[in-house]
Order: C-alpha cells, then structure tokens, then sequence
C-alpha cells in the first residue's frame, strides 16, 4: 500500500477501496497531513484533467467522491492535530424563476473538490431561502447563479434582504452566470464576480482574506 | 401528433412512479446506465470522421437510446419521481408517429418530411437568432430574417425589456413581453407579404403561463405554429415543462421538443452525446407528444457544436434517428464565432452540411456561444441554408461530406477556444430597412465562393 496507490484510486474514482486504503496508510503511520497534501494535488490534477475535457462530469464527481471517503476516514486525526483545512462555507442555487442548473452544478463540484463546504439549494430559489439557509448554516458566502436577465433581478434582491435585515456585512455576496459580469456585480453591490468554475475557488478564498 | 391519448397516464406516473432522491439520478442512474450501453453496444468515436458512415453503429446507437429511455425513465424534480415508460408504449407511439406534418397557414403552409441520409429532398430550414436583443431592433430582426427565401419557419429573437421594462421571469412584464414577441412577428411576416409563415414562437416565455398567454389564432401564436417545451439536462422534467405540453397539445399547436445533450457533462463524450440525443427525441415523442425534435448538443466548454467531437455525435444520432424511425428532428448550430466573421460562416456551413446529408432538418445558427445580445444574424442562417439545399440536391454522400466537413474545420478548430466575437446585429446589418451592410454580403460571398470550391454546387 502507497500514497501513491492511494492517489491513483482517488484519480480512478474509486470510493470503496480509498475508504480501504486510507485506513491502511493511517495504520501504518503515515502522516495524515502528508496524506492530505497529496490527495489534493491530485484533485488539482483532475480538475485540470476535467477543465480541458480530458475526462467528464461523471468521472470528476467520482474522483470527488473518493476523495471525500478518504478524508471521511483522516478526519478526526486531521482534526486533532488541527489540520483540516476548510475553506469557507457557502450556499448556492439558481434564482428564481430559472431552470439553468448545469452551471450552478459545476460550481458546485470545483468548489467542493477545492476545500469549502457547499449547501446546495438546488435551482429556482426564492432570495430569502439564500439567506435563510446561510444564516442557519453561518455561511461565509451566498452564491447565486442567474443565465438570464430576465433573473438578474432576484440577485440583486438577496443583498436587499441581507440590508433590510440588517446582516448584509456577515455574508461575501457572490454572483455568476452567463449574462451576468463585473458590472452586474458593481451595480448591485455584490462582493465578487466569477466568469467561470474554474476560477471560483481562488476567487473565493481571496475575497474571504479581504484581498 | 404521436401521444396526446397518453399524456394523463404519464402525468399521473409523475406522481407514482419511483421515488428517488434528485441528487442520485445523474450519478447514479444516468451515467453508469449510459456508460454500460455504450460498451455493450460497442459506440467508438472517431475523430478522423467528423460525418461518418457506419450504419451498424447508427442502428446500435439507436438500441442504446431506447434502452436508456427505458431503464433510465424521465425524472419529474417537482414529485422526486420517476417516469417510467414501457418497451410497448415507445413501439407504438412509433407507430403512430406521423413521418410528415403540413405547418404554417395558406400561401406560406410547407410540408416537413421525415428524410432519409443522403436525402436529395431539401431539409426543412427553420431560421433563429436563438438569441435576445435590444427592443428596438428586434422587429427589424424578424423583418431580417423573414426576407430570408430558403426560411420555412422563423423562431424569432428574443425580447429582454417591454416598453422599457425590464422582462422579469414569471412576473406580469414577461406576460406583455410575450405579446409584444408574437405580435412583432406576425406583423413583420404580414409587412412582408408572408402572413402565414409558420413560427416557432415565443422564445420570451420562460414561464409556463407566458406560453399560455399567446395561444390565440387572432392576434398571437396560432394553431398552425409550434412551441418548444424543454428538458432539464438531462432527462429531468418539471410540472412547469409538462404544464406546457399539455396545454400546447389541448390548444392544438405543434409540440417541438428542445433539448441539448452536453458533451463533456453527464452524457460524457461524443459517444454519450450521440446516445442521449437520440434518447431525447422518443422522449419528446412519447412524453411530449412531439411533432419534432429540436436539437442543440453542445460542447460544454465552448457551448457549441461545430468542432468535430460534436459533428460526429450530430451525423451518428442522424442516421441512427432516420434508419429506424419516421421521426422529425432539428439540428440547431451552435457555433464559437459571433456574426460577420469568416470563421461563423465556416462552421455554420460545416453544421449544415453535415447535419443535411445525416438526414437532419435545419434549425440555423445561433452564434458567439449563443451567449450574447444582439449577436446572430440572419446571413449566417442563410449560408446554412443555401449549403443545406445544395448539398441535398446534388446527392452528396457522406463521404463528400466528411472530406469537406475536414477542410474546413481545419481552417476554424484551433480557434474553438478564442473564437472572435464579431459584430453586433445593428453593426453588420442596416437595422432600418433589415438588410446585411455591404462588407458583411461581401464577405458571404467570398466564404460562399471558397466553399463552392471545396465542391459544394451552389445554384445561384
Ligand atoms: C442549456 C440551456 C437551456 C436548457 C437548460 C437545462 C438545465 N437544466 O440547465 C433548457 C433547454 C432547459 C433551457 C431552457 C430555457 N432557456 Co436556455 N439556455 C441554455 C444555454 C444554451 C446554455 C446554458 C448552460 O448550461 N451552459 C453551460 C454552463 C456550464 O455554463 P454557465 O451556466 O454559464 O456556467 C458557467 C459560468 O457562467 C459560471 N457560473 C454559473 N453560475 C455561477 C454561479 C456562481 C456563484 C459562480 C461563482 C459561477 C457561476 O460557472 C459555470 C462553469 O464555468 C444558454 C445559452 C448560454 N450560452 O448560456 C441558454 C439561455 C440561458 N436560455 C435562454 C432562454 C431564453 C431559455 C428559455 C426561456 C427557452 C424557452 N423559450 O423555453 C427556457 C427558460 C427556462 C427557465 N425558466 O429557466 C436564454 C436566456 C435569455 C435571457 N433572457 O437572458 C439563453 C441565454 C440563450 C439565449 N442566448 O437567448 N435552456
């Protein structure tokens, strides 16, 4: 049993035996935050793999599955030496009145792959159940997806809900979708931005630091 | 139309089929089900072909999309059900599933026909923008559009602000934005001397009860127009979907299904893709009652469907669809480039050429990532549609076609990514008297000119 075998089970998709093999590793004294260190790097690599259409949505969900068994199993010790990182707690759905989900999906998986802790709301969702579900999951972000203009609007009423309730500070309102853009985000006062799935975790991580 | 007899049995297994959690559906009933079809029927994609000939995985493809339909079943994500259809029942919708509609009114009514590959019968050209645009240009683009001669039908742009008000999905603006689409159109094909004309109409309804409010043979889409109802990618439904097909089939319009397999997504490759369009088009027919079948597969990066991995898929599920059905299917291009560049016209001819001699009819060219306002004209659905005739009547077969169908992509494939965006509609187009500017005619005819070398026999 190797790391690297391990790796390659995560690569593969393979749930059952990474739950297996990481218990294996963690009894023969590997260190887990070495452990964790290369499973990302390989979801990292997968990712990679799935942005330029080497390999697919299922494949990817499954790396993203086997990847969550494992670090189900390195958990608590992670947690014990304080080494389980988690990036930030988001929710995120599809406005209301829109059907457009594929996009809100793919966000979903990367941001997932890349360390934070998403509360999906599914796809035509009032603005205040955005708000509603971040205050009870003490989200740090609320990420809305719009493909339409016609859904714009509702974006814009998630941080008039946040205002009125007078929290709008305690949450990084974010935006995406087709139609929507930087000025979009500026004009509803939106904390930030994202073209595109790939360049969320990132994005994310340094509006969280303030940058 | 094939099923209306059916739609309260299939409503009612909305309510009573299986119960399964919306989450597991794609992960862990459509994509290994799919995946295990495409091996067992041994589907292999080939990227030296982008329009290939091989009936015996045409006539595989099409076992693999019935078996998906019928193990995968179409999932209702308001009832967390599954519906599921029988082996008998998609036999006989088959059956009486007609191979040909007359559509359109009067002077202007046209006959679609179900083709065969290689058909030296004409596809039947629907022309869309597939896109919005500024209120004030868009009944200059109907009007552009409409003076189209090769245009059969108009599926016409859509409208984002009515009188000034922003259109807000499912509230009263979209309402009033409805009629403001239909009624552009109808008057724009009566300007024009083309009142009849058939339409597929209207775009703008993003709610179920801004589809209702047009139905009216006076003043708003009539009986003899069709809509579209789409699917959730894929194979999802909602009551807000079946709302519509049932009430497009109790008014007594045609029913037209739309639906985009995405290459890269749940379907996976170009194999998958294939498969599920495919699939999509007995769903149309037995839980939609659809009269024909709108296709957009596209790639899920570039959202398009003019690079060869979605070619391949287009022509496959094509001849997989007219070897063993009567159906009627649309292909709608889908292209990277934005209007009055060589390279959009270059791949609408490539989508077209492909998609006529596969058996497909035309459904031309939504343009720049079908992403931006204002961007698709109604040259591009030309070029299409001039390469959609010839190529039928000079009998070119598939071979040609895959020749041709290389020699340009080669020319446009390594700019998938970076595509340029082109001209607005207002800016390549005299919006006033809705003609094409004499640059943007002048550049048609040059990329017409290079195609016909490449030996596509234009008439004219
Ligand atoms: C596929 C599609 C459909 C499918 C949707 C299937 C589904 N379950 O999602 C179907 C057929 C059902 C459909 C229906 C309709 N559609 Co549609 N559809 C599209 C299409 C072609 C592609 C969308 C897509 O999935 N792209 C692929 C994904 C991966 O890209 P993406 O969504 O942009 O997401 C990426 C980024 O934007 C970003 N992102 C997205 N969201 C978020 C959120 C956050 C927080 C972050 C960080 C990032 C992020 O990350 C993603 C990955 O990189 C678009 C055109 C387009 N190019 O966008 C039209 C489009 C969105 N549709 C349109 C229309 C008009 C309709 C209909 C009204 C058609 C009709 N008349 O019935 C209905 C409306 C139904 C409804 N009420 O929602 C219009 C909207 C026009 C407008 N007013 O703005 C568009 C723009 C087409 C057009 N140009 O006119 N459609």
């Amino acid at each position: 049993m190797s790391l690297e075998k391990l790796c390659k089970l995560i690569e593969d998709g393979d749930a059952v035996e990474a739950k297996i093999v990481t218990g294996e590793l963690l009894n023969k004294g590997v260190d887990p935050l070495k452990m964790i260190d290369s499973l990302t790097k390989t979801m990292a690599h997968v990712g990679e793999l799935f942005a330029k259409l080497e390999i697919f949505l299922p494949e990817i969900m499954l790396s993203g599955e086997a990847l969550s068994a494992a670090v189900d199993v390195l958990a608590p010790y992670l947690d014990a030496t304080g080494g389980r990182e988690v990036k930030g707690k988001v929710v995120l759905g599809v406005v209301k009145g829109d059907l457009h989900e594929i996009g809100k999906n793919i966000v979903k998986l990367i941001l997932e792959t890349n360390g934070f802790i998403v509360k999906d709301l599914g796809y035509n969702v009032d603005p205040l159940i955005f708000v509603k579900e971040a205050e009870a999951m003490e989200a740090d972000f609320i990420a809305s997806s719009s493909l339409m203009t016609t859904t714009m609007p509702r974006q814009l009423e998630i941080i008039e809900i946040l205002k009125s309730k007078g929290i709008r500070d305690k949450y990084k309102v974010v935006i995406g979708g087709a139609p929507t853009s930087q000025m979009w985000a500026d004009k509803i006062g939106a904390d930030l931005y994202c073209y595109d799935a790939k360049s969320a975790p990132e994005l994310f991580s340094a509006a969280l630091a303030g940058k | 139309m094939a099923t209306p007899y059916r739609h309260w049995e299939i409503l009612e297994r909305s309510r009573t089929g299986k119960f399964l959690d919306e989450n597991d559906f794609l992960p862990k009933v459509f994509s290994p089900t799919l995946k295990k079809l495409i091996k067992k029927y041994d589907i292999k994609y080939d990227p030296k072909t982008p329009c290939p000939s091989d009936e015996g995985m045409a006539d595989r493809i099409w076992q693999a999309a019935w078996d998906l339909f019928r193990d995968v079943g179409y999932y209702n994500t308001d009832s967390h059900r599954i519906i599921e259809i029988a082996d008998a029942e998609i036999k006989e919708a088959l059956y009486m599933a007609q191979g040909q509609y007359t559509v359109g009114g009067g002077r202007e009514a046209r006959v679609m026909k179900h083709r065969s590959i290689e058909d030296t019968q004409p596809p039947f050209c629907i022309m869309s923008p597939d896109i919005t645009v500024d209120e004030k240009y868009h009944q200059s683009m109907c009007m552009a559009y409409l003076k189209e001669p090769l245009l059969d039908g108009l599926c016409g742009p859509i409208l984002e602000e009515t009188f000034g008000h922003l259109i807000e999905s499912g509230g009263p603006s979209e309402i009033s934005g409805c009629i403001q689409h239909i009624q552009n159109q109808k008057m724009a094909a009566r300007l024009l001397g083309r009142p009849g004309v058939f339409m597929v109409a209207v775009g703008t309804a993003e709610h179920d009860s801004g589809q209702i409010a047009v139905s009216n043979n006076e003043w708003g889409v009539q009986t003899t127009d069709a809509r579209l109802v789409g699917s959730l990618t894929e194979f999802k439904t909602a009551d807000t979907l079946l709302n519509r097909s049932l009430h497009y089939a109790q008014y007594g319009s045609f029913t037209g299904n739309l639906t985009g397999a995405i290459y890269g997504g749940w379907c996976g490759g170009s194999e998958g893709t294939a498969i599920t369009t495919v699939a999509y088009s007995l769903i149309g027919l037995v839980i939609h009652g659809a009269m024909f079948n709108q296709h957009f597969p596209f790639h899920l990066n570039y959202g398009s469907n003019t690079t060869r991995e979605l070619l391949w898929s287009i022509a496959m599920a094509g001849q997989a669809l007219s070897r063993n059905s009567k159906l009627l299917y649309t292909s709608n291009g889908f292209a990277n480039a934005g209007p009055m560049t060589e390279m959009l016209f270059r791949e609408t001819a490539a989508h077209a050429l492909v998609s006529t001699v596969t058996s497909w009819q035309l459904w031309e060219m939504a343009s720049t990532r079908n992403k931006y306002r204002n961007r698709a004209t109604p040259l591009e659905a030309r070029l299409g549609c001039e390469v959609g005739h010839a190529v039928a009547r000079q009998g070119m077969t598939r071979e040609q076609a895959n020749e041709i169908a290389n020699r340009l992509l080669a020319k446009y494939e390594n700019n998938a990514a970076d595509a340029p965006m082109g001209c607005e509609y207002h800016e390549c187009y005299n919006a006033a008297k809705a003609v094409p500017t004499v640059e943007h005619m002048d550049m048609f005819r040059r990329i017409k000119d290079e195609i016909a070398e490449m030996g596509v026999e234009f008439l004219y």
